[in-house]
């Protein structure tokens, strides 16, 4: 084992010092460090021996990004407590920090294991994610997370044991899980504030299978075993995962005609000095809601020979309505009428007569 | 005749494809401008022959839709002929060589129908939100942070005058302070009832109802100056309207009426001195939409109706704050906000630093209306050449309030032209950068109910009743043609995008709250705007 210690006298190692120190070390074949640091960052990663011999570091006091960057056969040991960043990109290493961590534990994990003896800051293990070549990231917390954790999650397994917890409001804080596509979070205890975007289940069967195989693993790091008995009554526990295929909420539509109905002003706001039964017309409307109507006037004697209507029957043809019918009497009499139920007031019949016997009359506004 | 008018001098010509068109009528009978007619022409070659058997005297006979050359029933460039199209065979085409601007002035009588092309290049345009939260501060994620949008519309105490007292180690309020709304920074600004048809204006507030009611975004509407629907004052809907009362004071007899059986108070009153669109000229109803309904509201006969220019009681500005503050802050018991509406002018500023002593503290809003608002009906005269660009006034405005130390304790409001572009919200944000608290909109609610007006002159028929699409008309077949729920529905997905935009812009500047006056967050491309505004000059 190489003992580090970082502070000699009034002389403190710089984080490059003792990074360059750990790796050339690493490369002459040492696996086993011990590390009295003093707020150095990026202790424990990513180194990786030659020969494929695991890495231990088992560090006191350390600074940011404890065991970030971890490869697989990493191991980091933090005997008190760690600040921000905990395990941030790990990609495979096991981080085990015995007491609270700071914010942004686990961001952005994409494989290995980080166990937190105590609490763990805001926004825990946001952008976890997996990588389907390697095993899934999971952190375990003994107690609580702060706020806005599991932020855009999209992968992994969080477990938030809430032990000591059992009062507290949320033992997720506030707004958890906001923007959260992927993975699970199972936790003991009350949570709050979650976004729509998510959902509460009852833990399944292997769900406590999965957390069975991991918790004694978990508490036997943090040196906790004794918290084994009560925590694994899983009926204390749910999850909570992101809503996606078939439970995903249809997108909000607007359903105004049903407000209309039902919460509106019966009649419309109008109902009491105008008649509106809200049906509505085409641009090309028939009956009443026409903006011409043609009227066939025997009577208009416009032709040459000062004669009406010949007879011809274009304009019956012609409606491409087909609105137009010729009734006649008994006596040899006749006539053209337009059925106001079909007619659109096109004027077709109006140009098409040869004599002038269609006129169309134009309604500008019917005050 | 020389005089003769052609289709060729008319701003729009209507092109039809005689080998495509199918003779249905479709085009004619929906033109609600009586532009086009059907023609009988024998010695038309090519024009549709209507299929049928005919005797050997009478030639087949050719039909033709034609454009009427007059100027009285000009096509208006609507397109609705080309949407009725079965077969795509006919569609308006601007004619640039039209001779509109003469012949519609050969009349006697100022010309209305919208701009044509006499619109200003718009400040907005060339402002960018250029100040990004980077490694300086953080930017915040649009979607999901907790935004406070939220606008004040009331007369804002500073805390140094509100009414507190120390009891013990409590702080108490002892005594009245002004009312003060905190809406959404948007408000449906007043179109009037009679301006619009019943079902548009029922649509705009049926939004409004929905808006507040299912989508959270605490929308005001402003009735205009035509009154109020009396159903609408006796629901509860009507803490979502703020009533108009303009120079005509149409309506306000109902309103008046009404007030026993009120169940809540209205949002706020705005009192209307001027518009953007036509400042220092009053409204002119035509006589064409005052229909019963407008004159039961009203309170008229079915005449044209003119709104004075001004306001016939008020002779000053002192009694324009006062006296009409006071009389507007006295119908709901100092309950409700009072609030004024000028169009923008270049003494925009001198009006704000006297509403600013507000001895009373009953003004509880200033209403900027920019030169680039209003719809088709006002004279060109007015809508082109008369008025004042709203940016660089609101801007002034608020310098003078900052200058005094007096910044929102009168909330500023800014409209005309806002949304002309489509995007309402960069319109509004960079206005409250700028020091608006919020911004108004109109024409681009009719827009979205259908209206194809644009400010190039296409349709703007809004002052001849003959609107095709049923919005700024009362003639009930046209009217008819509008879908209410389906024009509100546009109006809310609208909000809801404006809504979304708006977070998207506050976001970059890591603004939770409205950025009113931040105008470091913005810079822009002309340096003659840089200078006026006092913001960032960027290339």
């Amino acid at each position: 084992m190489l003992h580090i210690d970082t502070v000699s006298g009034h002389e403190r190692r710089s984080t490059q010092e003792l990074l360059l120190l750990i790796e050339a070390a690493v490369e002459q074949g040492e696996t086993d460090f011990y590390i009295a640091a003093s707020g150095q960052h990026d202790i424990g990663g990513p180194l990786w021996n030659r020969k494929g011999a695991p890495l231990t570091f088992t560090v006191r006091n350390p600074g940011q990004r404890v065991g970030a960057m971890c490869l697989p056969a990493t191991t980091v040991l933090v005997e008190g407590p760690a600040p921000a960043d905990v395990g941030w990109l790990n990609a495979g290493g096991r981080v085990v920090v015995r007491g609270d961590v700071g914010d942004t534990a686990g961001h952005c994990a994409a494989s290995g294991v980080i166990y937190v003896g105590g609490r763990a800051g805001a926004r825990a293990a946001s952008l976890m994610k997996h990588d389907p070549m390697y095993d899934e990231p999971s952190l375990w917390v003994l107690q609580n997370v702060g706020s806005f954790s599991f932020e855009f999650m999209g992968g992994g397994r969080a477990v938030v044991c809430g032990l000591g917890c059992e009062k507290m409001s949320s033992v997720l804080g506030e707004r958890p899980c906001v923007g959260m596509v992927g993975g699970i979070v199972y936790y003991r205890g009350q949570v709050s504030s979650l976004p729509a975007e998510v959902c509460v289940k009852e833990l399944e069967t292997d769900d406590i299978a999965w957390l069975e195989s991991g918790l004694d693993d978990f508490l036997a790091a943090v040196d906790k075993q004794e918290a084994c008995q009560l925590l694994a009554d899983w009926s204390m526990w749910h999850k909570i995962v992101p809503e996606i295929g078939d439970e995903k909420r249809p997108d909000t539509v607007e359903d105004i005609t049903a407000f209309r109905r039902e919460a509106w002003i019966p009649g419309g706001i109008f109902g009491d000095v105008v008649e509106d039964n809200f049906q509505v017309s085409g641009l090309v409307a028939c009956g009443d809601l026409r903006l011409r109507e043609p009227v066939w006037q025997q009577e208009m004697q416009c032709s040459p020979q000062g004669r009406g209507c010949r007879d011809c029957g274009q304009c019956l043809k012609a409606c491409p309505e087909r609105a137009i019918a010729r009734v006649h009497d008994d006596e040899g009499g006749y006539g053209y009428i337009s059925d106001g139920a079909r007619c659109i007031g096109c004027g077709i019949c109006t140009a098409i007569c040869p004599l002038g016997v269609w006129q169309m009359h134009v309604h500008l506004a019917e005050l | 005749m020389v005089q003769d008018v052609s289709v060729g001098d008319l701003r729009w010509n209507i092109v039809w494809q005689r080998d495509v068109c199918v003779m249905c009528g479709s085009c004619v009978a929906a033109c609600s401008f009586h532009a086009i007619e059907v023609v009988r022409n024998r010695y038309l070659r090519g024009s549709v022959h209507i299929s049928g058997e005919h005797s050997g005297q009478t030639p087949a006979p050719r039909l033709a839709i034609r454009q009427i050359a007059d100027s009285k029933c000009a096509c208006r460039g609507c397109g609705m002929c080309a949407k009725v199209c079965p077969v795509g065979a006919i569609q308006p085409v601007r004619n640039y060589d039209n001779r509109m601007s003469m012949l519609s002035r050969c009349v006697g009588t100022p010309k209305r129908g919208g701009r044509h092309g006499g619109v200003q290049r718009r400040t907005l345009d060339t402002i960018m939100v250029g100040r990004i939260s980077q490694m300086t501060d953080p930017a915040l994620d649009s979607e999901r942070h907790l935004f406070d949008i939220r606008a004040p519309l009331g007369r804002v105490m500073p805390v140094s005058d509100l009414p507190l007292q120390v009891e013990g180690e409590r702080l108490k309020v002892a005594g009245r302070t002004p009312p003060v709304r905190w809406i959404y920074p948007l408000i449906f600004s007043d179109m009037s009832i009679g301006a619009l048809s019943t079902r548009a204006w029922e649509a705009v507030a049926l939004a409004c109802a929905y808006l507040n009611e299912r989508c959270h975004l605490p929308v005001r509407m402003c009735s205009g100056e035509g009154g109020m629907p009396v159903r609408l004052l006796e629901s509860e809907y009507l803490k979502y309207m703020i009533l108009q009362i303009a120079s005509g004071h149409f309506g306000w007899n109902r309103i008046l009426t009404a007030l026993p059986r009120m169940k809540v108070d209205p949002a706020a009153v705005l009192i209307k001195i001027g518009q953007g669109a036509k400042p220092g000229d009053g409204g002119l109803l035509p006589a064409a939409k005052v229909t019963p309904h407008i004159q039961a509201i009203r309170g008229v006969p079915g005449v044209t109706l003119h709104s004075p220019p001004n306001h016939q009681g008020l002779y000053s500005i002192e009694e324009a704050v006062q006296k009409m503050h006071l009389s507007c802050n006295a119908i709901f018991g100092f309950r409700v906000p009072v609030a004024i509406k000028c169009a923008v002018s270049a003494t925009s500023v001198a009006v704000y630093n006297n509403l600013l002593r507000d001895p009373y503290n009953i003004c509880g809003g200033f209403f900027l209306d920019g030169i680039q608002g209003g719809t088709g009906a006002a004279n060109e005269i007015s809508l082109e050449h008369t008025g004042h660009p709203v940016v660089s006034k609101l801007r002034d405005c608020y310098r003078a309030a900052v200058a005094q130390g007096r910044q929102g304790q009168i909330p500023l409001w800014a409209g005309g032209g806002v949304g002309q572009t489509g995007n309402a919200a960069a319109d509004a944000f960079k206005l409250i950068c700028l020091g608006a608290n919020g911004v108004f909109v109109g024409k681009i609610l009719i827009q979205l109910l259908g209206c194809v007006g644009n400010e190039q002159g296409r349709c703007n028929a809004c002052n001849t009743g003959q609107c095709p699409t049923g919005i700024c008309t009362q003639d009930p077949r046209l009217v008819r043609r509008l879908d209410i729920d389906r024009g509100a529905e546009n109006i809310v997905g609208y909000m809801r995008s404006f809504d979304a935009e708006l977070r998207k812009l506050l976001a970059p500047v890591g603004n939770s709250s409205l950025p009113v006056g931040r105008s470091d967050a913005l810079v822009t491309s002309d340096k003659a705007v840089a200078d006026k505004l006092g913001i960032q000059y960027a290339c």
